[in-house]
């Protein structure tokens, strides 16, 4: 005869999704109004860039790979942001470095300083730099006397991308090194490493994702700059002209399909710049 | 091998006060205490990470107090083990000879030997994330002792690991210390851990050293309440003398309202301990004997290898009975007696 059951047996704890507790009804609510707002930016921003691909024909889009001078401001755009991102990520790196190990005299203050170009007007970065060059003896003397031309110059374009966009290098960077526990370095350093060492070979590869992340961010940031530009530098045709200033030049003369290719092109590059920070941090590090 | 003089270390309210050790070559030396204590600090003063405000550090003879971490010859594990992540279980163990730009083939060579020795040959092509506790442990002390220090200083080894697994490693550092005669500096909170390697131990209280010795000397002869009771002595009394025994070298202390046979001359009041297990539990009918008060058992629970018994005085004791010796005072009226060399006076 088969063992029958134990009934007075204590029943199993339940395993199945459909036995577990159910939630609130304010639960359930909260939990609809978050997927609502995911859900509700993100056609948004779909929806804007299908009206922009719409709205852009054929022409336009063969107006804008046979442009000479939209090529050339692809061409300036790209290695005027890379540049600023270097240079940007050259000062990054040893001030996040030094921000995050040190006690630093005067920190809240230099923070503000750092974060500063973040929320200051584009109009007023473009603005204070020409001020800067133009009114002042130092500019002056950087321009006249030392021949490094920077208004109305490509060079320009990297000091006001560098002026605006640095402290999104400079954060991350600080962000990252923050997050590379000192004991690493410390062990490093009774392995025989001196400070550089442990810094080269433990603390700047562990804070890569983040510094890299940041740079990422930093070129983007440059990538777009328009306001300042167009103060500091202008948009001459062929000299000074970035993407970003060929659609107000294009919007400006009434070529809208124009104008709308150009900025379809520079979404489609800051996708593949957003989407290639998740592929290099895969997951290891959240903006 | 390793010795401080009034070594002195403060951070914020903290204080490292006076720390005097002096480490025999080839020892393994323990340094215990409870959390915040300065253990780890001292440790990474012994390391280099911190300087002292005061006092010297010595190697083989040598004054390392001023000198950076990399030229003390010391390996050093802190505690989670901090493995560099980015690298292979293979790249950990090469960091330190990398670092002293060892020859490609002599590194090769002596990450197989270190790697044989700690029984992580098969792990070498492993990333460091995603090896079990004990893989982390044993990769950490390969990294540590592959450069080969003189002195090893441990943060903690095997706290986060489970009790089976705390053993067989305490007996692998054993074995590993005297297998390449290495002087071992082990922090610790945990006394069994200490008892498993220990040749000498040192406890610390609030950044200072309440006493080393032995564990033997730690155990019975306590020169604190604090390291008394952290030697889990539960019997600690206030007495006072009245009296000394004529022609002999004891003296008779009183204890609530006992009277008690102590060795040594002592004057006015003291503390004196009892161990647990050094407490005799017997029948009331034996015949009387000196330090012998009756007593009642009022809680027992079994540990195991020794049952706790509580016993209500006075004074109030508690004793650690082998499972024989308790299963005989199941009946009757009981007494509690100790011996008098088995009473230690403290400060």
């Amino acid at each position: 005869m088969p063992a029958q059951p134990d009934k007075s047996a204590p029943k199993p704890f339940p395993q199945s999704r459909a036995a577990a507790p159910r939630s609130a009804p304010g639960d359930r609510l909260f939990t609809a109004f978050c997927a609502a707002a995911v859900i509700a930016f993100v056609v948004f921003i779909a929806t804007l860039i299908i009206a922009d691909a719409l709205y852009v024909d054929a022409d336009a889009v063969r107006h804008v790979v046979s442009s000479p001078a939209i090529r050339h401001a692809l061409w300036m755009s790209i290695w005027t942001s890379c540049t600023a991102t270097a240079v940007s990520l050259l000062f990054a790196v040893p001030m996040g470095y030094i921000l995050s190990r040190r006690r630093v005299f005067a920190r809240p203050v230099i923070d503000a300083f750092i974060d500063l170009p973040i929320v200051f007007p584009p109009l007023v970065a473009g603005l204070t730099l020409l001020v800067f060059f133009s009114q002042t003896a130092a500019g002056r003397w950087i321009q006249q006397d030392l021949g490094i031309e920077f208004v109305f110059q490509p060079k320009g374009i990297v000091l006001c991308q560098f002026l605006v966009a640095a402290s999104f290098a400079i954060r991350s960077a600080r962000t990252a090194f923050d997050d590379v526990d000192t004991r690493f370095e410390n062990v490093a350093l009774t392995l025989g490493c001196t400070r550089l060492q442990s810094f080269r070979r433990v603390t700047l590869p562990l804070a890569a994702n983040g510094i890299i992340a940041g740079g990422i961010l930093t070129w983007a940031r440059a990538f777009g700059l328009f306001g300042p530009l167009m103060i500091f530098v202008g948009s001459f045709r062929g000299r000074t002209e970035v993407l970003s200033s060929t659609i107000f030049l294009e919007q400006s003369v009434g070529n809208l399909e124009a104008a709308l290719a150009v900025a379809l092109l520079m979404i489609f590059i800051a996708l593949a710049a957003i989407i290639a920070i998740r592929l290099i941090t895969r997951g290891q590090f959240r903006l | 091998m390793i010795r401080t003089e009034h070594l002195t270390f403060s951070v914020g309210r903290f204080q490292l006060d006076d720390v005097n050790l002096d480490l025999a070559p080839n020892e393994y030396f323990v340094l215990l205490g409870p959390p915040g204590s300065g253990k780890s600090i001292l440790l990474e003063c012994l390391c280099g990470l911190k300087q002292p405000r005061a006092g010297r550090v010595f190697i083989d003879g040598r004054d390392i107090t001023r000198e950076e971490p990399r030229k003390r010859n010391i390996g050093y594990v802190p505690q989670d083990y901090a493995l560099f992540p980015h690298l292979t279980v293979n790249d950990n163990i090469a960091f330190g000879l990398r670092a002293a730009a060892a020859h490609r083939d002599a590194l090769r060579a002596k990450v197989a030997k270190t790697a044989d020795l700690l029984g992580i040959a098969h792990l070498l092509d492993r990333r460091v994330v995603g090896l079990s506790g004990g893989e982390k442990q044993r990769t950490a002390l390969a990294r540590a002792l592959a450069p080969q220090p003189g002195v090893l200083l441990l943060d903690e080894p095997v706290c986060a690991l489970d009790e089976a697994m705390r053993q067989s490693v305490c007996a692998m550092l054993r074995r590993i210390q005297t297998e390449i005669s290495l002087t071992v500096v082990h922090v610790s909170h945990n006394l069994e851990e200490a008892f498993s390697v220990a040749d000498r131990a040192a406890i610390l209280n609030d950044g200072r050293i309440e006493q080393s010795g032995t564990l033997d000397e730690l155990l019975r002869r306590p020169r604190s309440e604090f390291v008394a009771r952290f030697m889990r002595c539960e019997n600690i009394f206030d007495a006072r003398v009245i009296g000394r025994l004529p022609d002999a070298d004891f003296t008779t202390i009183r204890v609530d309202a006992v009277d008690l046979i102590i060795p040594g001359r002592f004057d006015g009041h003291l503390k004196v301990v009892v161990r647990p297990e050094n407490v005799i539990v017997e029948s009331a009918a034996q015949p009387p004997a000196p330090n012998a008060f009756p007593v009642r058992m009022t809680a027992s629970r079994d540990f195991g290898s020794f049952i706790r018994a509580s016993l209500a005085g006075p004074p109030d004791l508690v004793a650690h009975l082998p499972a024989a010796a308790f299963a005989t005072l199941a009946a009757g009226p009981i007494r509690a007696r100790l011996m008098p060399e088995n009473i230690s006076p403290i400060k």
